[in-house]
């Protein structure tokens, strides 16, 4: 009964391109089981997760390119985005720079050679609602050559952002490494 | 849906139910969808709304029903099993018309996973089947595989549904699944207790997919379920000793039925079985067989007994399904068995005054088709009795058996045409008038003593007729059949009415009609009435009208128009109109000259008409419409087979530079027996300077195949110069007929080379290897001697064409002639005899009745033609004696545009 008057909920969506890990993390902090095959989503998958006093209900959209039109439709409302970034994509880190001003300020692009991150913050900037909290996670760190945090940070331009709440985590859904601050983040949302 | 728009109307009555109806409304409130958390009772109730709305007909525009999809959507948050079971509902009925409805696949998948225990399952996979790509069934298979073999019967329909609308999509991977409906098939049901709940959850309002009630279903419905996915793939079932359920059985001995017709050899053992299922349990199985023992082609009079039996004791069942399809399977029957059904009259006059007027109707028209005389005056008492209170459909039914009876019994129409003149004053639909208006015409037709009374009915008639199609053609048969009435001024009251009130289709049909008893009329006054009144006509806003008032004025100051204008009797043959006019357009050089339609060959206005002829009377009537689905795709016509040759010959270059044809052979010639191993049929093309025959050879032997296939063609008469042979490069049994060519050029295009070729089919004969399906790399020349092949007047050169022959005759009196005198010896045994082989080796068309003769003596017959490629017309009058012992002497005489021709036809029956 005192988990029921104490226990809080957030309303999370899950976008980023395909093959990131999205349904992996959803999975690793649903159930902590990690698979090298998982299915392509296709449309969404809904899933519920309880840690703790607080629910989180994740809203898991595919990332192929003809369901990024409907990432919209799944973001308004819910208490925080999460972006997720596959931080070990081939390209060399040095074409990683992806001007973050793309994302939240009006400034023009430049050096924008990284297709995946390139698409990302352009439809951040136009598509999700501003008020939102967001979470960047840089996933496989556990690959050879991904990028640092604080190259994505520097990257991203995420020290800019002074109106919202904004977290950028290097993680691995494989070693699981990181996510319990990523959770952590993410139960700070509820209400 | 008809109940649902009667139930909606009701509805409407009350503002407030309009208004919680109503699109706009639900669409503000699909809000319910987005709230958190989520209310599931109220999700529920706009779910049933939105579906509601959707089976009264309204339409949602792309834009809101994707906003309502993803609205729904958000709902698969919440466990509440009702309310997912809404929501899939839902999902079905927008998938047609929302955008993007792909992007639920995943979610249901996941509620179709085997160890998901949920009352779900079976709305979620046959949601899935609505919303997904094609492409991604292959991603599905494991789990209909799985589906389909499930012990819950729910899930195993729902898979086996699925897959049979998912067949159309993707049908190599459904064909897949054929192993595992042949398990649902076969499965022994009952004895299930898992989770499955018939919509307890409905009414809970909260969650309570668990521990729901189970009831286990024992309609064996997966049975029915399988045996349709298993016939649209294509397995063989043979499961009718197990199936359990009715609706199984009955599509089983529906298929039983195709068999049958696809294979008479099986009648008889299929015919023992279908008997047997006439005592089963159920009604609907009973009815089913019976129906399909009645339907058989050739059925007889015995093997109908016991079916009959079965619809005798329907007839007097108290459910009005049964007494409906027993009277609609016995009123077909009745047509071609009068007999064997009037064993059920005596039942069948009891249904008459029943309550359920379609059920009346057809017991009606089947005694209308089993009664005799005696009985018409009672039976057209009680239908005029009841003739306003059936629907439109059934009055059609109902008139065109009165049809029938007319012509049946021709000394009842004075009580029928009553009937009829009644029932046209009722109020009535397009169809409805149309089919009294065509028994009328029939009528008039064929039953000589009531013409006047006919059309002063229709007369009457079109004084308030809102129809303009019936309007129109009740004033071209007034422009006919009026003028040799006995009075027929009375009747140019009524149609000049037309020409004051009526619209302009209309007003120029009553000009046509006018004109008509102008002309054929020799009444000095009369005629100039008409002239006065057609003076009138010259002022119509419309210019169609006016057109034709000026025509038919002006041929009357000019008598000699009167004949090719108004009297008129032939009609261009629209067939070969057809197939000219095509090759016209498609052949791009013939533009530069305007179309030659004098190279249509003409019918009679008697022929044309029984070409277009509806399908008379007494042959259709009262047969059930499903019966026009099963019958085969009508042959296609003299026209298309044309084109289709043309298209053919089109296709090979060699043959391009040969110009138009100017004439293809009808009809496919035999060469050889239909049974042999190797069958070869001819089609002649004429062209203008070549001559082309097409062989179309089919090689029925499966282990072998033919290749390098030519024909050799032999000939001893001059005239005709072979240029070259195509050949069929390899044919075997899958790919035949395939069609060799030879062609020939015509050494003086002005002549009408006639010739008779001797025909060997050569060939290299390889055997396939068993194993591979591959041809063995040494095969052995082989021949096949076929019938030969002739190149004639009649057929080749000459086709049939109506034409007036007596002002025909008389105006190619200057022009070439031959007459000659032959002694056709005392091989030919009568006038007939004589007839008939002239008419079949000239090939032209006999005119006036005169094929048959009338005296046994002396007798003339005239025929007329078109010889093709531009060569005119040819008349030909063969005056004929006949006397015992000498045979039929015959005098030829022929008066063409061409003396070739003249020489040709001489020589086709000197020859």
């Amino acid at each position: 009964m005192s988990s029921f008057f104490f226990s809080k909920v957030a309303e999370i969506a899950i976008v980023g391109l395909q093959a990131s890990g999205k349904t992996s993390f959803v999975n690793v902090i649903g159930s902590g089981q990690w698979s090298e095959d998982v299915v392509p989503t296709v449309g969404f998958i809904y899933k519920k997760v309880r840690k703790g006093n607080v629910t989180l209900r994740i809203w898991d959209v595919a990332g192929q390119p003809k369901f990024r039109t409907m990432w919209e439709r799944y973001c308004s409302g819910v208490d925080a985005i999460v972006f997720i970034l596959d931080s070990a994509d081939a390209s060399p880190t040095s074409s990683l720079l992806m001007n973050s001003s793309l994302i939240f300020s009006s400034d023009s692009p430049r050096n924008l050679t990284q297709p995946a991150l390139n698409y990302i913050s352009c439809w951040a900037k136009r598509r999700s609602p501003v008020s939102r909290c967001s979470s960047f996670l840089g996933n496989k760190n556990d690959l050879e050559g991904h990028v640092p945090v604080k190259d994505l940070i520097r990257d991203l331009q995420l020290d800019k952002i002074t109106d919202r709440p904004v977290s950028c985590y290097s993680c691995s859904m494989k070693s699981q490494h990181n996510l319990d601050i990523v959770l952590q983040w993410l139960a700070g949302r509820s209400h | 849906m008809s109940f649902a728009m009667a139930f909606s109307k009701k509805e409407d009555e009350s503002g407030l139910s309009s208004y919680y109806n109503n699109k706009t409304t639900i669409i503000q409130e699909a809000r319910v969808f987005n709230e958190s958390p989520i209310s599931p009772r109220k999700c529920r109730a706009l779910l049933t709304r939105i579906v509601y709305l959707l089976y009264v007909g309204e339409t949602f525009s792309t834009q809101e029903s994707t906003t309502l999809f993803f609205g729904t959507t958000k709902l698969f948050q919440h466990k509440d099993s009702a309310l997912r079971q809404a929501v899939y509902l839902t999902i079905k009925e927008l998938a047609t018309t929302a955008e993007d409805v792909i992007m639920v696949t995943s979610s249901i998948m996941k509620d179709m996973q085997p160890n998901s225990e949920v009352i779900y399952r079976p709305n979620a996979i046959r949601a899935l089947c609505r919303i997904i790509d094609p492409s991604m069934a292959q991603g599905v298979e494991r789990f209909f595989k799985a589906a389909i073999v499930d012990k819950n019967p729910s899930i195993s329909s729902a898979a086996l549904v699925s897959a049979y609308h998912l067949f159309p999509h993707a049908k190599d991977v459904v064909k897949r699944w054929v192993n595992e409906a042949q398990e649902a098939v076969n499965a022994k049901s009952g004895g299930y207790f898992g989770s499955v709940s018939t919509g307890s959850g409905f009414f809970g309002g909260g969650s309570s997919q668990s521990g729901a009630q189970t009831v286990p279903s024992s309609s064996n419905i997966t049975q029915y379920h399988a045996l349709g996915l298993l016939s649209l793939v294509g397995g063989k079932s043979g499961a009718g000793t197990t199936l359990k359920n009715a609706m199984a059985l009955c599509m089983l001995i529906r298929y039983a039925a195709k068999v049958m017709e696809e294979d008479p050899n099986v009648q008889r053992q299929m015919v023992e079985l279908l008997e047997g299922w006439l005592r089963h349990k159920s009604d609907m199985v009973n009815f089913e067989a019976a129906r399909v023992i009645c339907e058989m082609k050739n059925v007889t009079a015995a093997q109908l007994t016991k079916s009959i039996a079965v619809m005798q004791l329907f007839l007097s069942s108290p459910k009005p399904v049964l007494k409906f399809a027993a009277t609609r399977t016995l009123a077909a029957l009745a047509l071609s068995h009068p007999a064997s059904v009037a064993a059920c009259n005596v039942d069948l006059e009891n249904l008459i005054t029943d309550s359920n007027r379609s059920v009346a109707t057809y017991a009606i028209t089947t005694l209308l088709k089993t009664g005799n005389e005696a009985s018409v005056d009672r039976l057209i008492k009680q239908i005029t009795g009841f003739m306003s209170e059936i629907s439109d459909e059934f009055k059609v039914i109902i008139v065109d058996a009165i049809r029938s009876l007319c012509l049946k019994f021709p000394a009842k129409h004075a009580a029928m045409l009553t009937f009829l003149s009644g029932v046209l004053r009722d109020e009535g639909g397009y169809d409805f008038k149309r089919a009294v208006v065509e028994a009328i015409f029939d009528m008039i037709k064929f039953i000589g003593e009531c013409k006047e009374q006919a059309l002063s009915h229709l007369c009457e008639f079109i004084e308030d007729c809102e129809f303009t199609k019936l309007s129109v053609r009740i004033l071209h048969l007034l422009g006919i059949e009026g003028p040799k009435s006995s009075q027929p001024a009375k009747y140019i009251r009524f149609i000049y009415n037309r020409v004051v009130l009526e619209n302009a289709p209309v007003r120029a049909a009553a000009v046509a009609s006018m004109a008509k008893f102008g002309v054929n009329s020799t009444d000095p006054k009369l005629n100039h009435s008409i002239a006065v009144l057609l003076n009138r006509c010259l002022d119509d806003v419309d210019d169609e009208v006016r057109d034709r008032a000026a025509l038919y004025l002006k041929v009357f100051k000019t008598q000699t128009l009167v004949e090719p204008y108004i009297k008129e009797d032939s009609v261009l043959s629209l067939a070969a109109l057809e197939s000219k006019l095509v090759s016209y357009v498609k052949d791009t050089t013939a533009a530069a000259q305007p179309f030659d339609v004098s190279t249509i060959p003409k019918i009679s206005r008697a022929q044309a008409a029984l070409e277009s002829a509806r399908p008379s009377t007494l042959d259709t009537i009262g047969v059930p419409a499903a019966k026009k689905t099963s019958s085969s795709p009508p042959p296609p016509t003299a026209a298309e087979t044309q084109s289709a040759y043309a298209e053919k010959l089109a296709a090979v270059p060699a043959f391009a530079s040969y110009g138009p044809i100017f004439n293809s052979s009808a009809k496919p010639l035999p060469l050889t027996e239909s049974e042999t191993e190797y069958q070869v049929t001819c089609v002649k093309h004429i062209f203008k300077e070549h001559i082309v025959f097409q062989f179309n050879v089919s090689n029925t032997l499966p282990d072998t195949v033919l290749e390098n296939v030519t024909m050799a063609m032999q000939t001893e008469d001059a005239g005709l110069t072979q240029d070259f042979v195509l050949p069929i490069e390899s044919l075997s049994a899958v790919t035949s007929p395939g069609i060799a060519y030879v062609s020939f050029t015509r050494d003086e295009p002005e002549d009408y080379a006639t010739a008779t070729f001797q025909c060997t089919l050569q060939f290299v004969s390889k055997e396939l290897d068993p194993s591979t399906g591959e041809p063995e790399a040494d095969g052995y020349e082989d021949e096949y001697q076929i019938e030969e092949v002739e190149l004639s007047a009649g057929g080749d050169y000459i086709v049939p064409s109506y034409a007036a022959f007596g002002a025909e005759w008389d105006r190619l009196k200057a022009g070439p002639s031959v007459t000659e005198t032959f002694g056709l010896g005392t091989s030919v045994e009568s006038l007939k005899a004589a007839c008939d082989s002239i008419i079949e080796v000239l090939n032209m068309e006999p005119l006036g009745g005169t094929e048959v003769p009338t005296s046994s003596s002396v007798h003339t017959l005239q025929l007329s033609g078109l010889v093709t490629g531009g060569g005119g017309k040819v008349l030909v009058r063969c005056r004929m004696t006949f006397s015992q012992g000498v045979g039929v002497t015959l005098e030829l005489g022929v008066r063409a545009e061409k003396q070739d021709v003249c020489q040709l036809v001489v020589n086709a029956v000197g020859g």
